[in-house]
């Protein structure tokens, strides 16, 4: 009896803890009386993206005097936990919906049942395929992975081998990168050929791994491409790791300090970034739009931007990356 | 009168020519490891490459310091699964030790270490007192660090760009002559501590007894509760230790990472002949066994395997690694 | 007469919902060997365990030497000089003789945390050239045989200096030179004015070693007799506490009964080599021969659970191909295995449960849905014609005795309507009154006109119930005898004929 009453204390101690920490992980906004309530699920939490997002749309919330919750669950494969969250955020009878679908068929009944509760839907990132979503507030992952390729041709010189450190085989912005840069080097530069794709699961440590074996196996490598932050991360510690920096052209993709910092320094030659911060605002702004009766575009394109140690100081660019 | 006289006069007979149990494990895996190792040299030119071999050590380190530490543990006959996330509980504390606390990196470094080993006393304090086996406890521990390494960090990772010595800690290098980055001779020096704590130390013949017949051990009077709490202790400072060597090669604390590290950990114990019902394993066999976890992952990149069949052939490679520990045991 | 070492009176013990011990007493003199028997759950182990500080008593007083003492854990009755050896032998077997017989109490030098080997062995070795026992410290556990594990737990009771060792059942998995052996020792501990508190079930050991016996049944004492007064009829009679079925066989069967099974120069892969043999309705053929002689895998090619090479088997006098368990259970063949625990019964399921497992289809509606009702009375029957010692039906197997196990066992296998039952050791682990049980039902069984296979490793056993005995060694049939030539002697010839 003793130890449950030790465990219940340690229990209670730390559920205060977690109440009174504001900033909190989970602590994601709260519901506040009379003000309209925009529940935003999204595809992640803990990565520095999703807190971009979040941080765009708790702007809008302020802007426009509107309370919101932000949340998402821990992994993109989970997406029973999304649902789950989805179905929490419809039962606290929002006046909006944000949400970003990990699996769309998934979430579909829901969605339904929010349609016809005349709760107005915001899709945003990768979307949502349905009809439902007023609007659609994303960046256009092929078409910035495709700038991308063409800063990486200018940047060798338009041929040679490169390769590619890819954070997911399976997940939408893993394939639509993967893909939206292949298929731009395979049809404007027939000089460059794409040895190895590798996935790193966007972890630092495994993606660092798999890009000094890609290095190692092709000798001549004259540049990588990092799909996102973690992917890029790794190849920027694998070309230290070898003493490579100034050999091997790095493009990345999204931003953080450690990006930020490489192409300062210059091992990374630049990267693209979306635009979380304007996804997360474009979403809440057009939710309370929608509330407010206005006509809204289909899609919302947020934007891409290139960055590289020339302009990575403008403001525009500043609004975009995290640090 | 019983009959079962003149079976036991032969199995006596049978008795003395055994081999000494767990050595063939050994020997077979060493053997796959050195096969793996010409295979890959073979089959690419890359491969035998100074820099490609230093570049598969330092793949090791973080991993095979993890699976020293759950060598500990899986001889007990317990598991951990909460080396990963409580490693990277470990690297967000010394960033918010070092960076968001100003103290000096030697502080980082010991609450790093320390931190490791409290989760670990904790899960030993949950597995020996409360009786809860250790997969749940452990399962709870893994939430929890993962948890904690978010609250304390705000979900955003710690940098390290202001202190440029820490990262010396993995990559820098300290062998007069030849450069091998430091972390590669750290997991050597943490093998040899685990070596000699094995099986030169109470702790490590207690690790056994209690792996072997945790009653027996009891029945003798050794405080059983005391040792199993120490020896998750121990594994969770092992686990503190590659918290360091991955936040200062990486140059940050990353606080969503981690999770999976566990499994990577306990198959490279597994692969070096450890049983998992406890009672048997050795350093030198989780150390192969890390080993060729790493040269497997690596070789299969160099040769541009797909991803999807790389992980197709490191779980048939541990398939195999325990099968053949179980013909072993039949014979 | 020697003085007193130890008396234990008034030792009373309760479990939740169970009252274990009541007023039990014990004395133990010094250089005495004293038998402590009486049936499984009598409370012999509960006795020990309060003497040796795993459980505390909740009543009544511990004298040694005439001092009180109150012993609280294992390690305050080793420092008393109170050692135990377990039936289940507690060795770490992973570790080495010496390290196993100085756990806990290792020779240690810095920080007291690192090991001094070289002296651990030395001290063993230094001990085994004491008690005169012919060990490597060095080997590890595992490859020892169990009479030399044994060796280890004696050695280690005695590397304490201990004035009182408990045997429990140390003579189980010993070979008949091993047990002299293990008197040796006991008499030369005798000689030194060590008491040993000896239990076992085996009536002529408590015979050979102990001055006295003491009787305890349900958790009480019965008596304490001096062992050259008395007889052993008597001894378990006061065990049990009721008459035991002790009446020996009729000497054959009709020969007139049909033959049921024949198998002709069956040889499987492994094991057997030309084995020819009938089994007639009504008989009960004892299989004897050593361990690994090839008697259970005839068993387990009758049943079909090994392949079978060459040869052929006949039932009612058509040859038939046994391919799977399944089949050999259709055609009427029961295998009532040796291991119950882990082959033959779902230890955490009731006894109808248990009973009706194996016919499970005679008891659903639709063939899907069970009917308990219709379960319980079938089980109720079988309890009552086998007198299964159960509150009910409900009860779970865990909490049965060994022999009320088997006999659970023995009624699944009766549901099935088996012309032919293969009992594979059916009296292992199962105490003497029970064991007469098992023995009159098996009878009875036999005298109803199926035909029974029984495999045994104990002698008397396998003199006591067969009609026919036939012999095994090295996967060949080395010899038959009818139960009128039958002896140990014989037996023992032909069990240890090679080829």
């Amino acid at each position: 009896m003793k130890k449950i009453g030790l465990l219940s204390g340690i229990l209670a101690t730390s559920l205060l803890f977690a109440a009174c920490s504001d900033d909190g992980a989970e602590g994601a906004g709260e519901i506040e009386e009379g003000k309209p309530y925009v529940a935003v699920v999204s595809k992640g939490f803990q990565h520095q993206f999703w807190q971009a997002v979040k941080k765009g749309a708790e702007e809008a919330a302020e802007e426009f005097d509107v309370s919101i919750t932000f949340e998402g669950p821990e992994s993109e494969s989970q997406v029973d936990k999304q649902i789950e969250m989805l179905q929490a955020a419809l039962d606290k009878k929002p006046d909006a919906i944000g949400f970003a679908a990990l699996d769309s068929k998934a979430a579909s009944p829901l969605l339904s049942e929010a349609d016809g509760k005349d709760i107005p839907i915001i899709a945003f990132d990768s979307g949502v395929d349905s009809e439902i979503p007023l609007a659609t507030a994303s960046t256009d992952n092929r078409a910035a992975a495709a700038l991308a390729a063409d800063k990486m041709a200018e940047a060798i010189g338009e041929e040679g081998k490169i390769a590619l450190i890819v954070h997911d085989q399976t997940s939408v912005t893993g394939t639509d990168r993967r893909d939206g840069f292949k298929e731009q080097i395979e049809s404007k530069y027939p000089n460059i050929e794409i040895v190895d794709i590798q996935y790193g699961a966007g972890d630092h440590l495994k993606s660092t791994d798999a890009a000094k074996a890609v290095m190692q196996a092709h000798p001549d490598l004259k540049g990588i491409f990092g799909s996102n932050e973690g992917s890029a991360i790794g190849v920027v510690n694998a070309v230290n790791e070898l003493n490579k920096k100034g050999k091997i052209t790095i493009i990345g993709f999204d931003s953080g300090k450690q990006q930020l910092d490489a192409i300062k320094d210059g091992v990374m030659t630049g990267a693209v970034t979306q635009n979380p911060v304007g996804i997360g605002y474009e979403t809440v702004k057009a939710a309370v739009e929608a509330l407010d009766g206005k006509e809204l575009d289909k899609v919302i394109d947020t934007g891409f931007y290139w960055y590289d140690k020339n302009n990575i100081d403008d403001e525009e660019i500043q609004a975009a990356v995290y640090q | 009168m019983n009959i079962d006289t003149v079976v036991n006069e032969e199995k006596k007979k049978l008795g003395n020519s055994r081999i000494p149990s767990g050595a063939i494990q050994q020997i077979l895996a060493f053997a796959s490891l050195i096969a793996l190792i010409i295979f890959f040299s073979l089959a690419s030119g890359s491969f035998l490459q100074y820099s490609n071999i230093i570049g598969i050590l330092l793949s090791t380190a973080v991993i095979g310091i993890l699976a020293l530490g759950a060598t500990f543990v899986i001889i007990t006959g317990g598991i951990d699964l909460s080396v990963g996330t409580v490693m990277t509980l470990s690297s967000v504390m010394i960033g918010v030790i070092v960076v968001d606390g100003g103290m000096p990196i030697w502080v980082g470094i010991v609450g790093g270490i320390l931190t490791g080993a409290l989760c670990g006393l904790l899960s030993g304090f949950a597995i020996a007192k409360l009786n809860i086996p250790p997969f749940i406890a452990t399962l709870a521990m893994m939430m929890i660090a993962k948890g904690l390494a978010l609250v304390i960090s705000s979900a955003a990772p710690i940098y390290f760009s202001d202190h440029p010595s820490f990262t010396k800690i993995s990559l820098g290098s300290i062998t007069p002559g030849i450069e091998v980055p430091n972390a590669i001779l750290i997991f050597f020096i943490m093998a040899i501590i685990g070596g000699i704590i094995l099986s030169k130390t109470i702790l490590g013949r207690y690790n056994f007894a209690i792996g072997s017949n945790e009653e027996a051990t009891k029945l003798s009077g050794v405080n059983v509760n005391f040792w199993k709490m120490s020896i998750y202790t121990l594994a969770g400072a092992f686990t503190g230790v590659a918290g360091v060597l991955m936040a200062a090669r990486l140059n940050s604390a990353q606080p969503a990472l981690g999770q999976g590290y566990e499994l990577e950990a306990i198959a490279a114990v597994v692969i070096g002949g450890t049983s998992l019902s406890g009672g048997k394993g050795t350093i030198v066999g989780t150390v192969i066994g890390a080993l060729i976890m790493s040269v497997l992952t690596n070789g299969l990149r160099i040769m541009s395997i797909p991803q999807e069949w790389q992980t197709v052939v490191v779980g048939l490679v541990i398939i195999l690694a325990v099968y053949a520990d179980t013909l072993r045991k039949k014979d | 007469m020697n003085p007193v070492l130890l008396s234990m009176k008034n030792i009373s013990k309760s479990f939740p919902g169970v009252k274990a011990l009541s007023n039990v007493d014990l004395e133990l003199k010094h250089g005495e060997v004293l038998a402590l028997v009486g049936e499984n759950g009598a409370g012999k182990s509960t006795m020990m365990k309060i003497l040796n500080g795993i459980y505390t008593k909740d009543e009544g007083e511990i004298l040694l030497e005439g001092k009180e003492v109150n012993i609280e854990n294992i390690n305050q009755a080793q420092e008393l000089g109170i050692s135990i050896i377990h039936q289940e032998l507690n060795l770490m077997r992973d570790l080495t003789v010496a390290e196993n017989i100085f756990i806990g109490r290792e020779p240690r030098s810095a920080f007291n945390f690192f090991l001094k080997d070289r002296e651990l062995n030395k001290k063993t070795a230094d001990l085994f050239k004491r008690l005169n026992i012919e060990l490597d410290p060095h080997t590890k556990v595992a490859d020892l045989t169990i009479a030399k594990q044994q060796m280890v737990e004696i050695a280690k009771a005695l590397s304490f200096n201990s004035k009182i060792i408990i045997m429990d059942e140390p003579t189980t998995a010993l070979t008949e030179t091993e047990i002299d052996s293990l008197f040796v020792t006991i008499e030369s501990l005798r000689a030194d004015g060590v008491g040993v508190i000896y239990i076992s079930h085996r009536m002529d050991e408590l015979k050979r070693i102990t001055d006295r016996i003491t009787v305890m049944r349900d958790g009480t004492y019965i008596d304490t007799l001096v062992t050259k007064d008395t007889e052993m009829s008597k001894i378990i009679q006061l065990m049990v506490g009721r008459q035991v079925y002790i009446e020996s066989k009729p000497t054959s069967i009709n020969e007139n009964q049909e033959t049921i099974l024949r198998l002709e120069n069956v040889s499987t892969k492994d094991h057997l080599k030309n084995v020819s043999f009938e089994l007639k309705k009504g008989e009960i053929l004892g299989f004897a021969g050593l361990m690994g002689a090839g008697r259970t895998e005839v068993a387990r090619a009758i049943f079909g659970a090994d392949k079978i090479e060459s040869g052929s088997i006949f039932l009612n006098d058509q040859e038939v191909k046994i391919k799977s368990p399944k089949q050999a259970v259709e055609m009427g063949i029961g295998y009532v295995s040796e291991d119950r625990k882990h082959l033959g019964l779902l230890i955490d399921m009731d006894v109808k449960t248990n009973m009706a497992m194996a016919t499970i289809k005679n008891f659903t509606k639709g063939n899907f849905v069970v009917s308990q009702k219709e379960m319980e009375k079938v089980a109720e029957k079988y309890v009552d014609e086998l007198k299964i010692k159960t509150p009910s039906v409900h009860q779970k197997i865990r909490n049965l005795s060994g022999g009320n196990q088997q006999k659970v066992v023995i009624a699944k296998w009766l549901l099935r309507n088996c012309d032919i039952l293969i009992f594979d050791e059916p009296t292992r682990g199962i105490d003497v009154g029970a064991k007469g049980e098992i023995y009159k039902l098996i009878d009875e069984l036999a005298d109803s006109g199926m035909a029974v296979i029984m495999i045994s490793s104990e002698l008397p056993e396998v003199l006591r119930m067969s009609h026919r005995v036939i012999v095994m060694s090295e996967g060949r049939i080395t010899g038959e005898l009818t139960s009128a030539e039958a002896t140990q002697e014989k037996i023992m010839e032909y069990a240890t004929a090679v080829n």
